[in-house]
């Protein structure tokens, strides 16, 4: 599903996020991606939906190199792979069910058809009932999952949480990591960048972890922090 | 909360020209303020623009009318002999280029000025005289004989004067040029003003939509998808200060055209709805153009994928 050979990434301000990576997601996995803060696990993910370019490797989505993916396509790559963040994004003016329709909206879906994912995706997240309310008459759990039913919509093979739970209590967070894990049942590969060792050591999936740019571990079934 | 009924919140517009429209004027509007200097700016680029347009629309007309006329006309001095003007008739007639020649006495030549003039003029009633020449009006084949008649002419027996229309028409002609070149040197300086306060009004609209921007890109919205809304705002922008121009242009130009009739009766002016017709849609391209320019260079950086 996405493969990383021998990926660096250089900022024009100097920080090396990235050096010499290389790894590779399967079809179907749950992987969560950890390490302290600005040790590049958020630019791991937007060079997978191609808000980044690598200083140097490729990286390949669904077995094409996105490096080289000419501009014109870039926003067909972005409706196979959904983004969910920490502050959520959502369009403070519009009700949870409009936030999830702009998606479909402005990707030129047609409306009936469009209508009725909306509404089904509110009831796989679970918020059928909050519909018509607005992001700030919702709890940050709810935002939350109004953000991940709009990363849906497109049905993506691929669906990155980037620090998905950061901004939540432990009760929600977990809610929240649950609702990923199902996803991720159903047959979507979930890629989750995170520091809720709770939840890592909780779920026990495959663990990549991070310091300075550089893959340090890489566990089948794994815990936060390393036994070493 | 807010009352919102199900009908009205859950719905999905259909993308296409309507919706793009939509978004475009909301932009528009919700600038107020910002985009009337827009609009303001870009009617005084294109009331320069259009000025020169209708000035050189003007002189071309007159030389239109001048060419179309290809005459020369050789007049006489005062108490030329009937032999000179004999003579002078039948060597012209054997000049290659002309068409046809016409003698005007001196009576002839009063009594067709009294009829240009109308019932304002009574000259006989101020001069004792006919202070008016006999001449002969010479027709050219083409516009590009009418030099060497007037030259041959001037060595004539009894010839006092020769007015040759194309040494009249080529100054016009080049009159027209300067206008068209002042006009367009104008409305470069004036387009690029334009260019840069449109921009900055359509950036507001950009910033005001850019966590929307930011989704859109998020979710796979195409670049042009984006950027569309704010062509539509450019364009509008554009549209309205042409059409602003084109009436201020058309009601200048209806105030000197009529001052200019009344003072040259002879020069032969197109009419105001005439020039308006023809300036007001080039005005409207221009309009449009500077300012789907303009809205591009407001999004160029924040709608790079």
């Amino acid at each position: 599903m996405v493969r990383f050979s021998r990926v660096s990434k250089t900022y024009a301000n100097g920080v090396a996020a990235l050096a010499d990576v290389s790894l590779e997601i399967g079809t179907g996995d749950f992987v969560f991606i950890v390490g302290p803060t600005g040790v590049g696990k958020s630019t791991l993910l937007k060079l997978i939906y191609r808000e980044e370019l690598p200083t140097r490797g490729t990286v390949s989505v669904e077995g094409r190199d996105v490096t080289r993916m000419p501009a014109r396509d870039i926003p067909f790559l972005r409706r196979r792979v959904g983004v969910v963040f920490q502050d959520f994004r959502l369009l403070p003016r519009k009700t949870a069910w409009e936030n999830v329709a702009f998606a479909l909206e402005v990707t030129g879906t047609a409306p009936p058809h469009a209508e009725r994912r909306v509404t089904e995706l509110l009831e796989t997240v679970g918020l059928a009932a909050r519909a018509d309310a607005l992001p700030r008459e919702l709890s940050a759990g709810e935002q939350q999952r109004v953000s991940i039913a709009r990363a849906l919509v497109h049905r993506p093979k691929l669906l990155l949480a980037d620090e998905p739970t950061g901004n939540l209590d432990p009760d929600t967070s977990w809610e929240i990591m649950r609702l990923l894990a199902g996803i991720s049942e159903a047959g979507t590969t979930v890629v989750v960048t995170t520091h809720d060792q709770t939840i890592v050591d909780r779920l026990r999936r495959r663990v990549i972890a991070f310091d300075r740019g550089a893959v340090v571990r890489d566990d089948a079934e794994g815990v936060y922090a390393g036994e070493d | 909360m807010p009352a919102r009924t199900e009908a009205a919140g859950r719905r999905v517009r259909p993308l296409g020209l309507r919706y793009v429209l939509t978004e475009g004027a909301q932009g528009f509007a919700r600038n107020g303020l910002a985009s009337a200097a827009s609009v303001l700016i870009t009617a005084v680029t294109l009331v320069a623009l259009g000025g020169a347009l209708a000035v050189a629309g003007a002189l071309n007309h007159v030389a239109a009318a001048l060419e179309q006329q290809l005459q020369v006309v050789v007049y006489f001095r005062p108490g030329v002999t009937p032999d000179e003007v004999v003579v002078a008739r039948s060597r012209l007639e054997r000049m290659p280029g002309v068409a046809g020649i016409e003698y005007v006495s001196s009576q002839e030549a009063l009594r067709r000025l009294e009829a240009q003039l109308g019932p304002r003029a009574k000259f006989r009633d101020l001069l004792r005289h006919n202070p008016l020449p006999a001449s002969l009006v010479v027709t050219a084949t083409g516009s590009d004989r009418l030099r060497a008649i007037a030259s041959a002419a001037r060595d004539l027996p009894g010839v006092d004067e020769v007015r040759d229309g194309g040494l009249v028409l080529e100054r016009l002609l080049g009159v027209t040029r300067a206008v068209r070149l002042g006009g367009a040197a104008a409305g470069v300086v004036l387009a690029c003003i334009a260019l840069v306060v449109i921009a900055g009004t359509i950036r507001l609209t950009v910033f005001a939509r850019r966590a929307e921007i930011e989704v859109m890109r998020l979710v796979g919205a195409t670049a042009w998808f984006i950027r569309w809304p704010f062509v539509v705002e450019g364009a509008v922008t554009g549209a309205c200060g042409a059409c602003g121009a084109a009436a201020a242009v058309a009601a200048g130009y209806a105030l000197i055209a009529g001052g200019a009739a009344r003072a040259l009766p002879f020069v032969p002016l197109p009419g105001a709805g005439e020039v308006a017709f023809d300036i007001v849609w080039k005005l409207v391209v221009w309009g449009v153009l500077i300012g789907v320019t303009a809205s591009l260079l407001a999004v160029r950086r924040y709608v790079r994928v």
